[in-house]
């Protein structure tokens, strides 16, 4: 399953689905409509899927496949998107889950309306805000000056203890950056959520992630928010911060924690 | 990289994380468990840093070469 919208949803079902061989169907229950594909069980049973989620490319093919009808499907309709591999063994499994989990889900749906999920990344280079530390601080700038005073010996503790306060200093405007830039955004945003920074080595990513935040806007807002983004960028450049925007997401850190809880137990 | 361009690219790992730690997590007949997707993120995490060395000792091309 790819998602559920309202019933009278004009959803796609022309896109070519997770297993190319089968096509995407709607399957109407009440109110919601659910956009579902037949898999084989072959590749998608238990420990089929367990062993394939662990080989990168099939990840990978499934993943982007996944993410493409959402794309497609957000373009038109409100969309509450599924998590990743969420498998029934036949369309009455379907019904009876649009049947129990009704309310959560259009709950959900009215809260998305005319809202996009978009993504916010604050990299840092450390250097550049360790410079900016010295530049900012009086006090370093003053015990800078003792350390090319001092005598030999005197001189390596001065500059021991310097370069652990520029690393403080630098520590605190980095939370300060990431602090501001959140609070800026969250101004914006009808709901924000705070995830771990990625790990780098997936990533790849150049500096230090501190801040990485999705945040849930009205559509008409948008072109405000990427104003706001390069406002802000251009006022942290000399701390040498990098916003990364990207979006807009099928809002999968938005839908109802009422919907995500229930029946979180896995079988 | 034009911005166009960067925001059709998107990248796995935001992928992956919204794919797998986001979104409405309902018990279908065959589902994830939170094992599973450690387990993901701990191959993933694996391959990388397996791609990685390979890099180093030139077995194969470097990537993003063409960015």
């Amino acid at each position: 399953m790819y998602c559920v919208a309202a019933r009278e949803s004009p959803l796609p079902t022309d896109h070519p689905a997770v297993h190319p061989a089968e096509g995407l169907e709607r399957i109407e229950h009440g109110p919601l409509v659910a956009l579902a594909s037949r898999v084989p069980l072959a590749e998608f049973g238990e420990g089929a899927l367990r062993r394939n989620l662990n080989d990168f490319e099939w990840l990978e093919r499934v993943a982007r496949a996944h993410e493409h009808v959402l794309e497609r499907a957000l373009e038109r309709v409100t969309i509450v998107p599924l998590r990743l591999c969420t498998i029934y063994t036949d369309e009455a499994g379907v019904r009876r889950m649009l049947e129990q989990e009704r309310n959560e889900l259009e709950a959900a749906l009215a809260q998305l309306q005319g809202r996009q999920e978009w993504g916010v990344k604050l990299l840092v280079d450390r250097d550049a805000l360790e410079a900016a530390a010295r530049n900012r601080s009086d006090e370093l700038a003053a015990e800078e000056k003792e350390v090319e005073a001092s005598s030999a010996g005197g001189a390596y503790m001065r500059q021991r203890r310097l370069e652990r306060r520029v690393r403080e200093v630098a520590d605190r405007l980095m939370e300060e950056l990431a602090e501001d830039v959140h609070a800026r955004l969250q101004d914006w945003a009808d709901d924000a959520v705070l995830n771990a920074p990625q790990n780098r080595d997936l990533s790849g990513h150049q500096g230090e992630m501190v801040l990485n935040g999705a945040y849930l806007i009205e559509a008409t807002k948008v072109a405000g928010l990427r104003e706001l983004v390069d406002r802000l960028q251009e006022r942290h450049r000399a701390l040498g911060a990098n916003i990364e925007l990207t979006g807009p997401w099928p809002p999968y850190n938005f839908v109802s924690p009422a919907a995500s809880a229930e029946g979180a137990t896995p079988r | 990289m034009n911005r166009a361009v960067a925001q059709r690219e998107v990248a796995l790992v935001d992928l992956v994380d919204r794919l797998l730690g986001g979104g409405v997590v309902i018990a279908g007949d065959i589902t994830l468990s939170v094992a599973d997707v450690d387990l993901v993120y701990v191959s993933l995490r694996a391959l990388v840093s397996s791609v990685a060395t390979a890099e180093e000792k030139n077995i194969l091309p470097a990537m993003g070469d063409a960015l």
